[in-house]
């Protein structure tokens, strides 16, 4: 339990559809340890965004209880959730969600602004991590002007700014050509390879072997 | 997040979207660029205002004799007060012209046409003279001066002109000047010497010389031809522009009284009294005395009593309410420039819910999405406002086309500037707060 950084017990979540209350996650025991690379494989409508959003502290658990890095997420309050996702969790998401109208160094350093910063300190810290994604001369560019690749670079480095203690990746590679998705699951061996703990989300069964532990969820339930 | 990197995403944000900015804000440039007119036009009513009563003494009371009045017992007052029209009916013989305050007996008020059944007499026309002035000056308590003055118009030639023109003619007593806040420009104004000898000598007023001599120092000294008989210009006045009441200085020709009444008008004159109250709080009492004390002197006579105070006052009471009415247009303007603010920023909120989405995915709080927001439809207000002001400044040369007082004062940009941000502000709250209670994973997942 010391070493777990992700513990869900007893997760249910649903949506209502009309009157009728439609179960999306049943009962879901899970657990993530420190450092670990783990994929949640699945078909489309099986749960595993609304699982990824639950583990993200995106949306809330209808019950169960989850902690994540020791720390009780079931009993915290939203604003309490953002200094969360702002500081234990780094989202790359498919279709990148990088803000079009700033550039990639302005993506990139968002949050470190947030926790304080001023953009000059924000740059100073993130100058390593944009070395390590090769993005040392799209700094200045928009989103627009950037392939699929670099984008994802962009959000992996946006992810990775913050030394947050999971690395979240939902379907990572689901909006890149071949070549870059496979450099992006080279980089997520290489950043779980440093320490970093990650879980990723895919319904390709390809991307989901890159990692080292995989979990299957149909129908909202986990089979390992 | 800090207050400095907020504002540089703000101005981030707005930069990219000059365009949308400008259409943004046009409510509140209209809004602003009314406000700071309003108040340019409201407080240059004021001093038009108060430059057509310069002329008028706070405490100065008129009385004139109204003999196409008939009976009865009548208070007029136009624009909210300050005109008395005094008739005393049936009370006996009065004291007839130069009567003073012995009058004659039967005076005061006796009600005869009340009781009468309802009987009207004719009013009966007296001219008023200086000795009712002196009259007044002794017998009412309360008074500072007393002057009568009488207007006609008569042909004028001399100077530059070419032809005879009619002008007013003003017969007036020595202290005429001071009690009117007359200034001179050159030369001095009548003296008593000059009334009591009839002596032939005149005052111009500024427009009066101009036209005549060509400039005032042309017309010191020099001689205008009034109904033939030469009378030397004494001095000339000051300009004072329009006036509220009474004869226009600018435009009148000042005589002596008694000169006036010898050489040009005869006894067929409707002289004014001028009382000065000494105290201006008790300008009603006076006004009461001096009623009594001519019904003593003429118990068949109709009096118009009228206060320059009461005048004064509705004067600035219309003038305020026509302020009024155009500020409440100003907050009309606002409020609709407010919604139109509210409306493009739920739009843009709307556009934008993605990108709050992943502030939030992020780590961005409640407090900082609202904080960015409000500072946006903030900082459009101030570029509404700022556009307002100068739309203003471009727009006052031709309001002043239309003879429009503007007078326009930083006091004013500012307020319209405050009163745009303050609109901004107010109505870009709910659009803010309803980004930053946006639930992550809705906002996220909007495309």
């Amino acid at each position: 339990m010391e070493n777990a950084m992700i513990t869900m017990k007893n997760i249910n979540k649903g949506y209502m559809l009309g009157e009728e209350r439609l179960p999306i996650l049943k009962d879901i025991n899970f657990q993530v340890n420190k450092g670990e690379y783990v994929a949640i494989l699945g078909p489309s409508g099986s749960g595993k965004t609304t699982l990824m959003n639950m583990i993200g502290c995106m949306d809330v658990m209808d019950s169960g209880e989850y902690y994540l890095d020791g720390m009780a997420i079931h009993e915290t309050k939203e604003d309490d959730l953002t200094m969360v996702r702002n500081q234990k969790i780094g989202f790359i998401f498919q279709n990148y969600q990088l803000i079009p109208t700033y550039n990639v160094m302005q993506n990139i350093i968002m949050p470190l602004l947030m926790r304080g910063m001023t953009h000059e300190e924000a740059e100073e810290k993130c100058k390593n991590t944009i070395k390590l994604l090769g993005l040392d001369h799209r700094i200045g560019h928009k989103p627009n002007e950037l392939s699929g690749g670099q984008k994802q670079r962009v959000s992996i480095a946006r992810a990775l700014v913050g030394q947050p203690a999971i690395l979240l990746a939902d379907e990572p590679t689901g909006a890149l050509d071949q070549t870059s998705g496979k450099e992006v699951l080279k980089l997520f061996r290489e950043l779980n390879d440093m320490g970093n703990t990650i879980v990723m989300i895919t319904h390709d069964l390809g991307v989901a072997q890159s990692a080292k532990q995989i979990v299957r969820i149909v129908d909202g339930q986990l089979q390992e | 997040m800090r207050l400095s990197e907020i504002l540089r995403l703000v101005w981030l944000n707005l930069s990219q979207n000059k365009f949308k900015v400008i259409l943004t804000s046009i409510g509140i440039v209209v809004g602003s660029a009314t406000i700071m007119l309003v108040l340019a036009i409201g407080t240059g009513g004021k001093e038009e205002v108060a430059e057509q009563f310069k002329n008028l003494n706070a405490g100065a009371i008129d009385i004139s004799c109204d003999s196409s009045d008939s009976g009865g017992f009548s208070f007029e007052m136009p624009g909210g007060g300050g005109s008395v029209t005094v008739t005393n009916m049936g009370g006996g013989p009065g004291g007839g012209s130069g009567g003073g305050m012995s009058g004659g007996p039967g005076g005061g008020m006796d009600f005869g046409g009340f009781f009468g059944f309802g009987q009207e007499e004719e009013s009966e026309a007296v001219t008023l003279t200086s000795e009712d002035c002196d009259d007044l000056a002794t017998f009412v308590s309360g008074i500072s001066a007393t002057t009568i003055s009488y207007s006609t118009t008569a042909s004028v030639e001399g100077g530059n002109m070419t032809s005879a023109s009619y002008y007013t003619i003003a017969g007036v007593e020595d202290n005429y000047a001071v009690i009117n806040n007359l200034e001179m420009a050159i030369g001095d104004f009548l003296t008593e010497e000059n009334n009591e000898s009839k002596e032939k000598v005149c005052v111009l007023g500024a427009t009066v010389a101009k036209e005549i001599f060509g400039s005032a120092y042309d017309a010191y000294d020099g001689i205008v031809y009034i109904d033939g008989r030469p009378y030397i210009v004494s001095g000339v006045l000051s300009e004072m522009g329009t006036v509220a009441s009474g004869i226009s200085p600018d435009t009148a020709i000042y005589v002596p009284y008694e000169t006036g009444i010898k050489y040009i008008t005869g006894t067929n004159i409707s002289p004014t009294i001028t009382v000065i109250a000494e105290d201006v709080n008790q300008v009603d009492t006076v006004m009461t005395d001096v009623e009594s004390a001519l019904k003593e002197s003429y118990p068949n006579t109709t009096f118009t009593i009228s206060d320059a105070g009461s005048k004064m006052e509705a004067a600035s009471a219309s003038n305020e309410t026509l302020t009024l009415l155009l500020i409440s247009m100003a907050v009309i303007v606002f409020i609709v420039g407010g919604i139109g603010i509210m409306n493009v920023l739920f739009v843009s909120i709307k556009e934008r819910t993605n990108e709050i989405g992943i502030l939030k995915a992020l780590g961005c709080s409640r407090k900082d999405i609202l904080l960015e927001f409000l500072l946006e439809a903030s900082f459009t207000s101030l570029v509404g406002a700022v556009l307002g002001v100068l739309v203003a400044l471009g727009i006052t040369p031709l309001v002043q086309l239309f003879n429009v007082r503007v007078s326009l004062s930083v006091q004013g940009a500012v307020l319209s500037l405050l009163f745009g941000v303050f609109t901004g502000s107010i109505f870009g709250f709910y659009p803010a707060y309803k980004a930053s209670r946006l639930i992550p994973v809705e906002a996220l997942n909007q495309e």
